[in-house]
Formats: C-alpha cells, structure tokens, sequence
C-alpha cells in the first residue's frame, strides 16, 4: 500500500515536469508546420529581416555593456558594504522586474518631455523613436537584473579571500581583480548572459520608447509584431525560430559556464 | 614587540572593551576566549578590516592603526584558511611576494626552506582542492610566513582537523615557530592548544580581558573564578579561611569540615581569617598515594583519605573520581596512563590522596 502511494506520488510530480516540457517543445515544434514554403526562405533571406538580427544584437550587447558597467559596481557595493540606504536600494532594483514594460517605456517618453528630457534630446543624443532609446529601453529593463544575479554571485564567494589577499599585501582593487573577479567568473558570465538575452527578447518598453519603423527602430520581437499585425505569417515564424535557436543556445552557454572554470 | 592599547570595538552584538596586548619579538601569544566572543572581530580590527571605536596599535615603534591592512605587515590566516581556489599552491605560496613586489630572489632561500619544514615540495602544482586538511593549514600557514610578516595572525589554527592531524600540525607549529620565529597572535578557545604553543596567554571572557600573563601562571594561577572555570577547573572550592598560622607561615582553610594547609608565601594579598575565598586544584596535580610508598614532605601537609566512585578511561590518561570520607568532597584526579597501571585502582575502592601545596590555588 505505501509503495503503491510512493509511486504514484512520484508518478504524479514527474509528471507535472515532463507536461511543462512538451508544453514548451510542442508550442515550438508547431511552428515547424509551416515551415519550408516559397514565403519561408524568401522571409528567411529577407533585407528586413536581416537588418532586424543585426540591429538586435548590437542593441542587446551595447545595452547589456552598459548595465554590466553600473552593475558590477552596484553588486558588489550591496554584497560586500554597509551603507545608509542599502535596503531601498535592493528593493529599487525589482522595479523594472514588477512594472509593466510598456509602462517602463512610457515613462521615458514623459521624461523626455520634461525640461530636463528635452535638454538632454536637444544637447545630447536623441533617444525617442531613435536607435539610441532601443538600447535605453533594454538597459533600463535588465539593469536591475544584471545587478541583482551578479549581487548573487558576488555573495558566494567569501569576503575572507579578500581579506587574506589584502593581508599579503593587496589594495582593495587588486585583490578584486586578482581573486573575486576569477572565483566569481563562471557565475558573473552567466549573468551577463542572462541579462543578454533578456535584453535581446525585450518588446515592451523598446517598442514604447523607440517604435516600431522598419529598418530602423525594428528589433527581432518588434519585427515579429509587426509581421503578425500584417499577417506576414512566414516572417514571423521565421524571427521567432531565430529568437527561439538563440534562446537554446543561450540555454546551452549558461550551462557551459557552470562546467568550466574548475579548479582540480 | 608588538602592542595593543586600548582596543575597543562595538561591532553588532559584539563588545569589546579596552583590549591590551603586548607581544615580545619572536613570541607566540594566545588570546584565549569562549566560542563566539568577538575574537575573529579582534583579529580582523588589528588587521585593519574593522574600524575599532578606540585604540593603537604599534609594530615596533610604528603605528600602524592609520594604515589600510596591506600596509601594516600583519599576515592573517582565518579559521576557514582562504587558500585562493583559482591558484596552484605554489601561486598561493608566492601571492603575498608578489603582491607586495617584492624582489623574489631575495625571498628564495627563506621559501625554499618554509617548504621544506612544511613538507610541502610534493603539493606545488596541485590547486587547493586536491589537498587534505592538514596539508591545507601548512600551505595557508606558508602562505602567510612566505612574505616575512612583522606580525602573524592565527585563528583557531587547530580547528576543524582530525585529532592524529591536529597533534602533527601542533608539533609543527611548534617547531616552525622554533625555526622561524614569527611574532604570533593566535585566537583559540582550546586552552589545550594554548598551553602546548604559547608562552603567554590572554583571557578574554565576556569582552573583557580577565587575566593575562605567562602560560603556567594562568593555568595554574587564575586570578578568578571566571577564569578558572573557563579554564576547565575541576576541582574548584568554596573555603573559608580558618587560621592564619604567622609563626608556620601558613594558611588553614576549611572545605566542608575538611582542612587544607597552604603555604602563605604563595599570595601577596593578606588572607585575613574568616574570609571567604575560591580554593582550586588542576586533576592533574592530585596525587594518588601507591600503599607502602614513602610521601615526599610538600605533599604531606594535604593527606585527605577517601573512596573511588567512578574511573573513566581517556586516550592518553584515566580520569578517578574520588570523594572525600570526611567532609564529602569530590575531587576530580587526572592519571597517565603508565602511572594508573602501577597504581591497581578501582571503583568502591579506599585510597589516599595527596596535593600538591604550591599547587593548590587559593583565588579571594
């Protein structure tokens, strides 16, 4: 009777795993349907649909430098210090995790409008329907992101190396670079990972800020609504096998980067 | 010499009041404390991680208390010893020469021979990983001597190893302290530790220091109570103080009707009569009289007749718990193990004891 109530126990959990996977292989493997017609390859090989890959992997790597540039920093401030503000500053970093995208991007183009905005616009760089507001829109959604996983990878590796390291003679940058920089490695890689894809996938608060003009503000998930929205199914099931082939691979990196990097 | 004044920390739940310390060149200190009592705290503010609330620190006659901890010449290697995972051991050995710039050549020789005490040569090319733990602490102690430290930081260096281990690591820090003489500062709450390696001993109890002072004047000399149970004194007394004898130059104190003789010269304050105080003796300067066998005169004094309850055996040595027939006292006796062979004891059975006079310690 309890093996009886053991297995189906343990039936029932793996079970619940294995349907969330064909879930997600099947929504994939339907696409594939339409897959190989005349309109296929011609989308595939398309002046737009290339310029969308490419303006969609610079934008996500541009904006991911820029929020591993702040957020290295930031992690390791709120790993390692104590400071006055610490906890709303943690707490601020979920903002862009618990708000809608679209109401992310909104806000930017209200900005945009206040005095301030508009001398930045007028003097600076003009982000609003432009190139420049895609990677601002991107940055703006993993920048907490990127803070928070490279925070946690950060917290793994103990405080005490550094302080031996700072013994022996280290200055605090040096003892950074020279050992919580390679321990944390694999885990800030990942992060960095991570936030790229994030980026990379971003809709809401790019198409907001930096629209949706073919050729020139159209990332790959902006292409792939507007190819819906013009019933260009060939299109859209083309960027979405793109997307989903550079989420796999992705996928495939960050387990790589938990691999590598063992020292025995 | 080193020396720490007025160190006073208020960290967390920690408190820490007026800490001194002093150190000779070439001396192995040990501040002894409880379990969580703030010592790694200690450690880490006399290293410059922590910013005490009060207090100077010299290292010969520089201050060093303005200096970020690179600066200070103080190696540190904490309980968990933080051998750098990502670095072979010889990259650990060398990290602090080459952190400091130093010129390696000129450190050759003096590395060359710590790898030799420290029976490391075998281990260079491995990473941490793939070494035990004894061999571990010998790299984490080499790593921190390689750069010729003014000052060495130890803490609780013999946690955490396998008791066969413990002993070789012990012997080898003993030996290497012999060799090369680093000024050392460990933290320990092994009073055991503390007696083999150091020849000077603070005791920090409750964020205060309580006694400090040669190793064997605090061990067998507490200055208090608190001291003597953090210690591990068993056989602590309450007595009074019942004559005062000015022409034997002797002090009668009675335990539960029973008498102890002490000689007076032992204490410098005046034992005045009736005066309640704490009478101590370590297990192992109790003796067990052999029948038959002649009594030497300091022991005669303290001849106390009695009955063994208990014998339990340990690894090295038989402990007897013994109780007094007049007054019912218990005392706690510590035996080696050659000499409980020729003693033929067991439980139920009478026996004479003896102690020791200038080993019995009267605490007011």
């Amino acid at each position: 009777m309890e093996d009886h109530e053991e297995m189906s126990f343990r039936y029932t959990m793996i079970g619940a795993a294995v349907g969330i996977f064909i879930f997600y292989v099947g929504l994939i493997l339907s696409l594939f349907y339409f897959v190989g017609g005349k309109g296929f390859w011609e989308a595939l090989l398309s002046p737009s649909t290339l310029f969308s890959i490419r303006l969609s992997l610079i934008a996500a790597t541009l904006a991911t430098f820029f929020a591993v540039l702040v957020g290295l920093p930031s992690a390791y401030a709120l790993s390692r210090f104590e400071f006055m503000g610490k906890r709303i500053l943690d707490t601020f970093l979920e903002i862009p995790m618990i708000i809608s995208p679209i109401a992310l991007g909104a806000a930017f183009l209200i900005f945009f409008n206040t005095p301030l905005g508009e001398l930045i616009q007028n003097k600076g760089i003009f982000f609003v329907f432009e190139v420049p507001g895609i990677i601002l829109a991107q940055f703006a959604t993993i920048a907490g992101l990127t803070t928070r996983l490279m925070k946690a990878s950060l917290d793994e590796i103990s405080p005490r190396f550094e302080a031996v390291a700072r013994s022996l003679g280290s200055s605090p940058w040096q003892a950074f670079y020279r050992i919580t920089l390679p321990l944390s490695f694999r885990g800030l890689l990942a992060s960095v990972i991570l936030s790229w894809a994030k980026a990379f996938g971003e809709f809401g608060a790019t198409v907001t800020l930096a629209g949706a003009m073919p050729r020139k503000t159209e990332t790959m998930p902006i292409a792939i609504f507007t190819a819906l929205a013009s019933a260009n199914i060939d299109k859209a099931i083309v960027l979405i096998l793109i997307l989903v082939a550079f989420g796999l691979l992705i996928l495939y990196s960050v387990r790589l980067t938990g691999k590598r990097y063992r020292y025995d | 010499m080193i020396r720490i004044e007025g160190l006073t920390i208020l960290f967390e739940s920690f408190k820490i009041i007026n800490l001194n310390i002093q150190i000779e060149e070439g001396g192995f200190h040990f501040l002894l404390g409880p379990t969580g009592s703030g010592k790694t705290l200690i450690l880490e503010s006399i290293m410059g991680l922590h910013k005490p609330k009060t207090g100077r620190i010299w290292i010969g006659d520089k201050e060093v208390q303005g200096l970020p901890p690179e600066l200070r010449g103080i190696s540190y290697v904490p309980q968990d010893l933080a051998l750098f995972p990502h670095l072979k051991v010889r990259e650990n050995i060398l990290f602090g020469i080459r952190a400091r710039d130093l010129d390696m050549k000129s450190y050759e020789e003096h590395v060359h021979a710590l790898v030799e005490v420290m029976k490391v040569d075998h281990l260079l090319d491995r990473y941490p990983a793939n070494l035990s733990g004894g061999e571990k602490k010998r790299v984490a102690l080499l790593r921190a001597l390689a750069p010729k430290p003014k000052l060495l930081l130890l803490d609780e260096p013999l946690s955490g190893l396998d008791p066969s281990i413990k002993v070789d690591i012990q012997h080898l820090l003993k030996s290497l302290h012999a060799s090369f003489h680093p000024t050392t500062l460990s933290v320990t709450h092994d009073f055991e530790e503390a007696f083999f390696l150091g020849d000077g001993t603070t005791i920090f109890i409750d964020g205060r220091v309580e006694q400090v002072g040669k190793r064997d004047d605090v061990f067998l000399r507490p200055t208090s109570k608190k001291v003597a149970q953090f210690l591990g004194a068993r056989n602590l007394y309450r007595a009074k103080v019942l004559k005062n004898e000015e022409s034997s130059q002797r002090l009668i104190l009675g335990v539960n009707g029973l008498q102890f003789s002490i000689p007076m010269s032992l204490y410098r304050e005046k034992m005045e009569v009736g005066r309640e105080v704490d009478l101590f003796i370590r297990p192992e300067e109790v003796m067990i009289i052999r029948e038959g066998k002649l009594v030497k005169d300091s022991l005669k004094q303290n001849i106390i007749e009695g009955r063994i309850l208990d014998i339990t055996d340990k690894e090295r040595y038989h402990t007897v718990y013994f109780q007094t027939t007049e007054g019912r006292i218990f005392f706690e006796i510590s035996i080696p193990n050659y000499a409980f062979r020729n003693l033929d004891l067991s439980t139920g059975k009478m026996v004479r004891i003896a102690l020791r006079e200038e080993s019995l310690w009267v605490m007011a």
